[in-house]
């Protein structure tokens, strides 16, 4: 059993690293959000170390966030239909441990996302925190990437490429926005607010958020991750069973 | 003898539509069988349940003794199925390894990397930038990644050229002869005939034969006799028809052809009645036009 899993977990990495939209989507694009919003436009903060710690928490959210529903969800979606799934199912190999190696990919490869934006944010604006809230923001961000790798299962169980790539798309945008990833909540109108602190994604940032301010993850954002995180997971078994029904 | 498969009254529906009828049939171990027929007979469908892809809507599938899904099954089949896809960057080397660490037993990798017919440098690229008969070279090489003891070939020749088609049939009788048991679908009659020691002829979702290909032969195929008419046709052709020898009878080319289930009887019925007759010939029916006679609709066959 062990050196299945061992070799499912090293072509999933081989894989995703191999992979160039990787680079652009999870590295590039936050690092230049993060140059531009810390460099170059002018946000009128009075506290520009802290905006810049606080910034660099946004983007590397994001980051990983991107591409727990993207990454996964449309790399699911494209093995379904090209049919490498349906030959998974005639070898010996459990399904759990296929979809462990993918959950090892992923993880690999946001741990690789958070070290890469946190050096860019130490480069481009020398941010500097603690030992202690490097490492604990990391695994917070680590750890609470789990809830949208579920989100990308269900993504990862749509019939089309199309579809899968759209709707992510949208939803990671408009999960990133409204849950105060590129700008801060606090400059939005109210409702959005209100809106905004019961998404995921604020949460998840609000974590991180709280770990470079000195404090740490308050039990509201751990308790409405964990919620998301069941309500997602209840539906992807759910749509999973219904679609082998067929 | 050990049933490697064992088919007991099997249907399959998709919604209203019923793809396999009732299909009983069972494989002896180390035999080649071909499922035969045209598209949509319900071959894909029948694989899909052996290969446990598919639940039969009535009946019981049992390989190795077991349903279809059982691990015990998986390590010890493989299979190379139509849609051909290999994971994406991924290099044809890696997917192997990786295949072969999913069996207990796996074949060598050396044997696996000759099996797909692939150079040292192919060897080296990403599985999915080869070509697609090399692809399929590539899922050939998966289906034996376990070692298998039964294998599963779904239409693995079609989009092959001939030089191609002719290594991998060599490669499939390799592996008979090694003792493994396999089964695989075509609609190619020729390859049926050539490579299988038994044949079962699927039709519109009904297994409408199962045999050997001489026994599908003599069974499908009817001889016939043709001729020219020395007198009047028409009065030869009532008088044809009234020997019981006699089939069916018809005009093609200017020659009056009767088809009949012995042609020794039939020509001699011919002879004794002292029918106006010349030119004799006997046809020797080929399978494929029996074939196709067989899997014509109704309507079109009375045509």
């Amino acid at each position: 059993m062990r050196k299945p899993m061992m070799a499912q977990c090293k072509a999933e990495l081989l894989r995703i690293i191999r992979n160039p939209y990787y680079v652009f989507w999870s590295l590039l694009m936050p690092i230049m959000f993060y140059f531009i919003f810390t460099r170059v436009v002018n946000t009128g903060t009075d506290n520009m170390k802290q905006w810049q710690a606080h910034y660099l928490m946004s983007m590397a959210a994001f980051s990983v966030m991107g591409s727990s529903i993207m990454t996964l969800g449309i790399r699911l979606v494209q093995e379904q239909t090209q049919g490498w799934n349906t030959f998974i199912r005639i070898t010996p190999l459990p399904s759990s441990v296929y979809f462990l190696g993918k959950m090892f990919g992923q993880s690999v490869m946001h741990l690789f996302s958070i070290l890469c934006i946190f050096s860019a944010g130490y480069l481009i604006n020398g941010v500097s925190l603690s030992a202690a809230e490097w490492l604990f923001s990391g695994l917070w961000l680590l750890a609470g990437s789990v809830p949208f790798l579920a989100l990308g299962t269900i993504i990862g169980s749509m019939k089309r490429v199309d579809t899968a790539s759209g709707v992510s798309n949208v939803l990671y945008m408009g999960l990133a926005v409204a849950g105060g990833m590129w700008m801060p909540l606090d400059i939005m109108p109210a409702l959005m607010q209100k809106i905004g602190r019961w998404l995921p994604s604020y949460n998840y940032g609000d974590g991180a958020w709280a770990i470079v301010n000195g404090g740490s993850p308050q039990w509201r954002a751990v308790v409405v991750l964990l919620g998301y995180l069941t309500v997602f997971m209840i539906l992807s078994v759910y749509i999973r069973k219904k679609q082998e029904a067929v | 003898m050990e049933h490697v498969i064992e088919m007991k009254n099997v249907s399959r529906s998709f919604q209203e539509k019923q793809a396999v009828k009732q299909v009983s049939f069972s494989i002896s171990r180390g035999s080649i069988t071909a499922v035969l027929g045209p598209n949509g007979a319900g071959k894909t469908t029948t694989l899909a349940m052996l290969l446990g892809l598919l639940e039969p809507s009535e009946g019981s599938v049992k390989v190795f003794g077991l349903p279809p899904t059982d691990v015990k099954v998986k390590q010890r089949t493989g299979a190379m199925l139509q849609e051909v896809s290999v994971m994406d960057r991924l290099k044809v080397r890696e997917i192997l390894a990786l295949i072969r660490s999913y069996y207990p037993q796996p074949m060598e990798m050396e044997v696996l990397l000759q099996a797909t017919g692939l150079g040292a440098a192919d060897l080296n690229r990403y599985a999915e930038k080869l070509s697609g008969g090399q692809k399929r070279s590539l899922s050939f090489a998966l289906a034996l990644a376990g070692n298998p003891d039964l294998l599963f070939f779904d239409e693995p020749t079609v989009g092959l050229d001939t030089t191609a088609r002719r290594h991998f049939w060599e490669r499939v009788r390799g592996l008979a002869d090694q003792g493994k048991t396999i089964l695989f679908s075509t609609h190619y009659l020729q390859e049926a005939e050539d490579i299988a020691d038994r044949i079962l002829l699927f039709n519109r979702g009904v297994l409408a034969a199962d045999g050997s290909p001489d026994e599908i032969k003599a069974r499908l195929v009817k001889k016939s006799l043709s001729f020219l008419a020395s007198g009047d046709p028409a009065l030869l052709r009532s008088q044809l028809l009234e020997l019981p020898a006699v089939e069916g009878c018809y005009e093609k080319d200017g020659r009056l052809h009767v088809t009949t289930g012995n042609t020794d009887e039939a020509l001699r019925a011919i002879f004794v009645n002292g029918l106006a007759v010349q030119d004799v010939r006997i046809d020797q029916g080929k399978l494929d036009e029996a074939f196709e006679q067989l899997t014509l609709n109704p309507e079109e066959a009375a045509v």
